[in-house]
């Protein structure tokens, strides 16, 4: 793993490891924004619910585990993946394009939870408080989602992670799984949802994750008035191989990678072996679930010289993958066409 | 597989707790020989590192590692205006700045870290997954 830092952790997973429908989970990429929690005993771990409902609820790991199981196979991107790619550059985590990993979760229909706690007829967003811990007078990360997507039956209370319960670094022992949005909503070590009238107020949804409304120039300021909260991903494509600065042999070449577009679907990936002059249609993986990323390849049979592969990908909305990225402050969602440069002899 | 990741979180949240570098380095010299001496061996010698030598290096240290390792402020490219608003964002968020350092951290982070440097080379943990690891 790419290692953007230790403490806290956050570990970017290579891109040649972009290579599975399923991420193995000690390759699927970490974001922690603060420290994980210290002490999370499954025996002791309590999720509230309260807020604008009319039970309020505290769940063991034992309630959680005896409410119905439904799994969803979901790529997670952070919204700041690819960072390291805007120019001019912005502060953050410097991701490159592999803060991104696809896993089944499993777990609890988000829903289940909220039609047992009976959310009042002014309840419109879910608040999910995580239990990092917080150092100096860093604000707690708490975000909030729209109840029409926490009771979307997609979007869980996830407890397990390929299977397995979930790891420490993903969240353990529940997280919201809020699929084909950005990773920050997924909020890791869930110890609390609250059902509020209007959105959550805190910094993790104003300043951070916003998006200006209209694309500025690059390195322009963004009124806030001017921004709205990052919500679904958009469409992608990633070449896990062969490698940016490859030197490979001539003859056939197999270009691969995955594409992804949060809650569409991905309806073509083209590559370009010219550096955009032409561009010929990928195969795309069996492998698919409503919210996953699908693998292609292309077999290209190449000549001598020195070539720039461009992968872009189209979805079902229409959308398709741009030349340029929309700049903004914070570096979120870049999706710009990905290039590798090879030379072939 | 369960010694490597309890040890893993052990350090993980001694380090959370402390910003000592030695206590740190310790942690990933026991994960390396946990896992073999493989994990992190492409990075052995930078698993901790310090910020660039100057006059606000120890005042810097201080104030950022507090909360966070040197190697999120050695990954940013960022102009002095940029600098300015990470400074101030931090210093509200509970970093301990004097107000006559301010502007001298500024200048340091902006001298050291600015856009026309060399991007910075992350190191990477060796791959320790198996064939049969989900």
């Amino acid at each position: 793993m790419i290692v953007r830092s230790f403490r806290f952790i956050d570990l970017e997973t290579p891109v040649e490891y972009l290579n599975t429908w399923l991420t193995p989970v000690p390759h699927f990429f970490v974001r922690n924004h603060m420290h994980e929690p210290s002490e999370v005993s499954p025996d002791t771990w309590k999720l509230t619910v309260g807020g604008e409902v009319d039970t309020p609820l505290s769940l063991t790991l034992g309630d959680l585990s005896r409410l119905a199981s439904h799994s969803v196979v979901n790529t997670l991107e952070c919204a700041g993946n690819g960072r390291s790619l805007h120019r001019p550059q912005v502060p953050g985590i410097q991701w490159g394009k592999g803060a991104v990993s696809t896993a089944s979760f499993s777990g609890p229909r988000l829903r289940d939870v909220l039609q047992q706690a009976g959310v009042k007829p002014n309840g419109k967003h879910v608040m999910f408080r995580g239990l990092d811990e917080v150092p100096g007078k860093v604000p707690a990360f708490i975000r909030s989602i729209p109840i029409e997507k926490a009771i979307d039956a997609d979007t869980l209370i996830a407890t397990h992670m390929n299977g397995a319960p979930l790891t420490k670094h993903h969240g353990f022992p529940a997280r919201s799984l809020v699929p084909g949005w950005i990773g920050a909503a997924s909020c890791k070590w869930l110890g609390e949802i609250k059902i509020m009238e209007s959105e959550f107020v805190g910094n993790f949804m104003s300043p951070g994750y916003r998006f200006p409304n209209q694309p500025g120039k690059p390195g322009e300021a963004v009124k806030p008035e001017d921004t709205h909260v990052v919500t679904a991903l958009n469409v992608k494509s990633v070449i896990s191989g062969p490698l940016d600065g490859s030197k490979l042999r001539t003859g056939k070449i197999s270009i691969h990678g995955a594409a992804w577009a949060g809650e569409a679907d991905v309806a073509k990936v083209e590559i370009s072996t010219d550096g955009g002059g032409s561009w010929n249609p990928a195969r795309l993986g069996h492998d698919q679930a409503r919210y996953a990323w699908r693998l292609w390849q292309y077999e290209w049979k190449a000549r001598p010289g020195d070539y720039s592969i461009l992968s872009r990908a189209t979805d079902t909305q229409g959308r398709v993958q741009p030349n340029e990225p929309v700049w903004n402050p914070s570096g979120y969602l870049y999706n710009a066409f990905d290039q590798v440069r090879i030379h072939v002899a | 597989m369960w010694l490597e990741n309890n040890l893993e979180a052990t350090v993980l949240k001694f380090c959370g707790r402390r910003s000592h570098h030695l206590l740190t380095l310790l942690g990933v010299a026991i994960l390396g020989l946990v896992t073999g001496g493989s994990a992190l061996a492409q990075s052995a010698g930078k698993t901790t590192e310090d910020l660039p030598a100057g006059a606000m290096q120890a005042k810097a240290t201080t104030a950022c590692a507090e909360c966070h390792e040197a190697r999120i402020i050695l990954q940013q490219r960022l102009s002095k205006a940029a600098w300015t608003k990470e400074v101030d964002k931090m210093i509200k968020w509970g970093a301990v700045v004097d107000a006559s350092d301010r502007d001298a951290l500024i200048d340091y982070l902006s001298t050291n870290f600015s856009p026309e440097k060399p991007p910075y080379q992350p190191p990477r943990t060796a791959a320790r997954i198996a064939k049969t690891s989900r």
